[in-house]
């Protein structure tokens, strides 16, 4: 699914080497973490398959297409290919939980009917997924962190996305509600799509154990099949 | 998604951001309108000015003296079917004098003394006022032609005043246009910026650029075809009663009366607006999705 061949990045604005050399491979349906220290390249490695920055060496690929295909107008057909996630939660105040999923069928143009159901019945089921069907009329400031955070990712879902990306999805988080969003991003890996956290949460990474990727300092240092918090 | 459903969404989301910036909106819309308002009473100045330099120069003649015994008749032939002629006209020497006598009655006199001093004449209307030089110049080669003559002077100086006038009018229109646009630019800009945290969303969620960028094109062309209704509105009337009164001071003028070219005008500016608007909203929005890249 997500293909890094000797791929490093240096952002020309600061000269600063924020990925070097990484080369690594994440098959479809896969669970992995992406963990490191503040600043050694997760968001980094996020903003290459967003097509957010160009790496300055080697190539990216996602389900086998070389990332500088996608160019200009494209860039948007890749993006609605993948769900995303941030600390913030980016959800629109004036919407309701029901409306942000909703709005990104909307601005993605999606077809009002197809295989996948109707938009109705598409953000019935992305809202079941996260468990928050009984707040679909809720405005986000009606809704604690966690639902906010589970709501997002109803809208990174509702498109269907082949993968999701979740950069520090639980940074804002109590444990609890820490645990309650990694709980909602399993049962998305357990529908076939492909997940990837980046995150700095040790008792997340060590509760729930999945494929981890360490990086430091740009570096790929380790890679552990069964997981393990160590950096 | 069918196009009507896109437009009248874009449409919805266009004016649901200008009530969000309302007071960004009246202030561009004020610009736009007082903008257009001078455009336009420009343009008309501009149509009556053209109308009054068509008549003058209508009445822009060259007139060819023939020698004794030249085939008048053969040279008029020939003088119709030259560049830049509108009409041409023989004169006979006792036409001349006639025409002379009428205008400064003494020169009767000083025939009687000295007999008729006048030759044949060649008397050609151009076609524009700038055609003057040529057509003499090609009068003057003409075999049985003796000599040629024009109001240099006033032709030199209408030509000058013409393009001066011309060229600061194109000036002025420039000017104008460039600072609706401004306006526009500057207010889908602000639009823009209020709605950044959406557009960011929609951005990353995969939006088109065309998605993002449609609501502020049909902004922008609100914007100017607001601004040139509005402006129309205050022009029409306040024009049409200007002409109608300068018309009675002044009749000889050749002014632009009754509704018909009004209408036109304020299609025009509507034309403009519209045109302003599209475009100011398609740069601003481009410039801002690029810069967010
Ligand atoms: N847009 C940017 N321009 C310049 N430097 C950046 C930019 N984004 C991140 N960096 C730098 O790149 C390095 C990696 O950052 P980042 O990928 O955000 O790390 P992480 O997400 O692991 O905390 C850091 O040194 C950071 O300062
Ligand atoms: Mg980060």
């Amino acid at each position: 699914m997500i293909h890094f061949d000797q791929v490093s990045l240096q952002y020309p604005s600061t000269r600063t080497l924020a990925l070097s050399r990484v080369t690594t491979e994440v098959a479809r349906g896969e669970f992995v973490y992406l963990i490191g220290h503040s600043g050694a390249g997760k968001s980094s490695f996020m903003s290459l398959l967003l097509k957010r920055a160009l790496p300055t060496e080697g190539e990216v690929r996602v389900a086998g297409e070389p990332l500088n295909r996608y160019r200009g107008g494209r860039v948007s057909v890749l993006r609605r290919r993948m769900g995303i996630i941030f600390q913030e939660n980016m959800l629109l105040p004036q919407l309701t939980a029901y409306q942000n999923v909703a709005f990104a069928l909307r601005v993605t143009e999606a077809p009002r009917v197809s295989s996948l159901g109707t938009w109705n019945e598409r953000v019935g089921t992305a809202l079941r997924l996260v468990g928050l069907e009984h707040k679909r009329a809720a405005l986000p400031r009606q809704l604690s962190q966690g639902e906010q955070q589970r709501v997002a990712i109803a809208r990174a879902v509702v498109g269907a996305p082949a993968l999701l990306l979740a950069d520090e999805p639980t940074g804002n988080l109590d444990p609890e509600n820490s645990r309650d969003v990694l709980r909602v991003l399993e049962r998305v890996n357990e529908s076939g799509t492909t997940v990837l956290v980046a995150t700095h949460a040790r008792e997340l990474v060590e509760s729930r154990r999945h494929r981890t990727l360490t990086l430091r300092r740009g570096e790929l240092v380790r890679d552990d099949a069964e997981g393990g918090y160590e950096l | 998604m069918s196009l009507l459903h896109a437009l009248s969404e874009h449409l919805q989301s266009a004016l649901a951001s200008m009530r969000a910036n309302l007071t960004a909106v009246l202030s561009t819309l004020t610009t736009i309108t007082l903008t257009l308002l001078v455009l336009g009473a420009v343009l008309l100045a501009g149509q009556n000015l053209n109308r009054t330099l068509a008549g003058l120069e209508r009445q822009v003649e060259v007139a060819a003296f023939l020698e004794p015994g030249a085939d008048g008749p053969a040279l008029l032939k020939h003088a119709e079917g030259m560049a830049g002629v509108a009409q041409a006209e023989l004169l006979s020497p006792e036409q001349v004098l006639a025409e002379m006598t009428r205008d400064y009655p003494y020169t009767a006199e000083a025939a009687q003394l000295a007999g008729n001093p006048f030759p044949a004449t060649l008397r050609l209307r151009v076609t524009s006022v700038d055609q003057t030089r040529v057509v003499a110049a090609a009068a003057g080669m003409l075999r049985g032609v003796e000599s040629v003559e024009f109001g240099a002077g006033y032709v030199d100086q209408a030509l000058g005043t013409l393009r001066t006038l011309r060229a600061a009018g194109g000036l002025l229109i420039g000017l104008l246009l460039g600072g609706t646009l401004f306006s526009i630019l500057n207010a889908v800009q602000v639009s823009m910026y209020a709605r950044r945290g959406e557009i960011n969303v929609m951005r990353l969620l995969g939006a088109r650029r065309s998605f993002v960028q449609g609501p502020h094109l049909i902004e922008g062309l609100l914007l100017g075809l607001g601004g040139a209704a509005l402006a129309g509105i205050i022009l029409l009337p306040v024009a049409g009663l200007l002409s109608a009164r300068a018309a009675e001071l002044v009749p000889a003028l050749p002014l632009l009366q009754g509704t018909g070219p009004l209408l036109t005008l304020w299609l025009q500016l509507a034309a403009l607006g519209a045109g302003v608007g599209l475009l100011g909203g398609w740069l601003a929005s481009g410039r801002y999705l690029r810069e967010l890249e």
